[in-house]
């Protein structure tokens, strides 16, 4: 008579688990992942993006396949190849020994990332005028130096928004490495739960801990949308802008 | 004097009778006497249940409803030994103590693990005895024999088995720790030894067994298994005539030799019974 689901869900267990070393420990190992193939995505996808601009087939053609390999095969499958099929290919211990489950899941993520950051860039690039690029040439630039002092800023404010979303669910989707090995937050919870066959008190642990990563990000990414809009009039308001007019009276920073 | 067609009637079933005897007795050239005063085989059949899909214990062969494996050609060596046939039942593992309960059919043969919690609802007689297998490359370069020897390694196991569990309790023994890799299915863990992620692989000696020998020489398999555990036929409480029958026909085939041929033929001669 005290409710079914209290008697089965045991609320102990999660507050043992929610700050255990394991737990916490394979939280970092979910973040490390995603903040380093978010950074390997974001600098090759930039590269990937302004090739597929160029009207240099041998230039856009390679990063155009690099795209479409990367995009249309699933990330669990790029794993096993990039990890157990590298492996299976180069016999040499050097290699093996150095081809750890970690790195290969961080540069798997990173080169699959990659390919959809640089179709994010490329919109971005496409969204300034491209009459800015015959004005910044007739101004005597070269093609790189226009790219990056009038283009590239402004394909930021574009690119920005889509790219917090990408890194989000990149930081769920590292769970899937779970294939070759790497053990992060989603993984560390199933592997105590079949140890003491309370899966729901566990997955409710790992759930909490993504729920507070992905909220520290998005309050993140909505201050740097903020700090990037041009005119202060259109700026949106933050959670946290909107804490300090309460607090300071004052609107913005 | 009898009617005429009475007679007629009476002579027929005379020579049905004998006929039948005859019958009898054909078939029953070199049979045993444990046939008599067994309820469950005076229709000349075992029914076994199981659950076949579970190769190499019982599956069926690749595109037929052929039954094949260890525990059918044990459950058939028993039989023969009884003077029946063995006939199986296909029966989903959840369901398929309660359906020996109900008499669905007369034993269990499905590669089941005798358990506290399994004799309080049926008897068993042991048949073999199956533990956990560790796997190597070939050659064994890390000289792994047994538990202790894989202190300090890495280790390659599917979560959530008897064999990860095996490991956590291992690494309390141990000064320099077991490294543990957990992946989703065997099949991974085992890659990940092939491709040098891991130094052993550990799971059921039998799928050990199996994945060494499919390996084309590159893994083997550490001998003797860890851990073994009987797996039982199981038989309803009450049928105590059928479970002598059983046990008596088990100590005939080891004895004749065929017990030793059928593990044999399924390369597993390290599950025998001790």
């Amino acid at each position: 008579m005290d409710g079914l689901l209290a008697i089965r869900f045991d609320f102990d267990t999660v507050g043992d688990f929610l700050f255990d070393p394991i737990i916490l420990r394979a939280m970092r190992e979910t973040l490390y992942i995603a903040l380093l193939a978010m950074v390997l995505g974001i600098g090759l996808g930039i590269v990937l993006a302004v090739m597929r601009e160029s009207r240099n087939p041998i230039i856009s053609g390679p990063a155009g396949i690099y795209v479409w390999f990367w995009r249309a095969t699933p990330v669990i499958l790029q794993l096993l190849l990039v990890y157990f099929g590298l492996r299976q290919l180069i016999e040499e211990d050097i290699f093996r020994d150095n081809w750890t489950r970690w790195r290969a899941a961080v540069i798997t993520f990173g080169l699959n990332e990659a390919a959809y950051m640089a179709e994010i860039v490329r919109g971005g690039i496409q969204s300034v005028e491209s009459g800015q690029m015959d004005a910044a040439k007739s101004l005597g630039m070269t093609n790189f130096q226009a790219l990056r002092r009038i283009i590239l800023p402004q394909a930021f404010r574009v690119i920005i928004p889509p790219t917090g979303n990408e890194f989000i669910a990149m930081l769920k989707n590292t769970s899937v490495a779970f294939a070759i090995g790497v053990v992060e937050l989603l993984n560390a919870a199933k592997i105590q739960a079949a140890r003491n066959f309370k899966p729901m008190e566990l997955y409710t642990v790992a759930a909490f801990w993504y729920l507070v990563l992905v909220s520290v990000f998005s309050l993140l990414q909505a201050e740097l949308e903020r700090a990037l809009t041009i005119s202060e009039r259109e700026r949106p308001e933050t959670l946290f802008s909107r804490v300090l007019t309460i607090i300071g009276g004052r609107r913005g920073i | 004097m009898l009617p005429r067609s009475l007679g007629r009637y009476f002579l027929v079933f005379a020579v049905l009778a004998l006929a039948s005897v005859l019958a009898f007795a054909a078939c029953g050239d070199d049979e045993e006497e444990a046939v008599s005063g067994v309820p469950e085989l005076e229709d000349g059949v075992l029914n076994v249940g199981s659950d076949i899909a579970y190769a190499p214990f019982e599956f069926y062969q690749e595109g037929t409803e052929i039954e094949d494996g260890l525990d059918i050609d044990m459950a058939r060596a028993i039989a023969e030994e009884l003077g029946v046939e063995a006939e199986f039942l296909n029966t989903g593992w959840d369901g398929i103590i309660p359906a020996l309960q109900t008499e669905d059919f007369d034993v269990i043969m499905s590669a089941m693990t005798i358990t506290d919690e399994r004799s309080e609802e049926i008897d068993f007689v042991a048949y073999i005895s199956v533990g956990t297998g560790i796997v190597v490359p070939a050659g064994n370069p890390d000289n792994i024999g047994e538990l202790d020897d894989l202190c300090g390694l890495t280790v390659a196991v599917q979560v959530g088995t008897i064999q990860e569990q095996m490991l956590d309790e291992q690494n309390e023994e141990c000064d320099q720790s077991v490294n543990i890799v957990t992946f989703d299915t065997n099949p991974l863990a085992v890659e990940d030894l092939r491709t040098g992620g891991a130094d052993a692989n550990f799971s059921d000696f039998p799928v050990a067994s199996e994945d060494a020998a499919q390996s084309g020489g590159e893994l083997e398999v550490v001998e003797p298994q860890i851990a073994p555990e009987p797996y039982g036929v199981g038989i309803r409480k009450g049928s105590t005539e059928l479970k002598d029958a059983i046990t008596d026909a088990i100590q005939a085939i080891r004895d004749s030799g065929e017990y030793d041929q059928i593990l044999a033929n399924w390369e597993l001669e390290a599950v025998a019974l001790p």
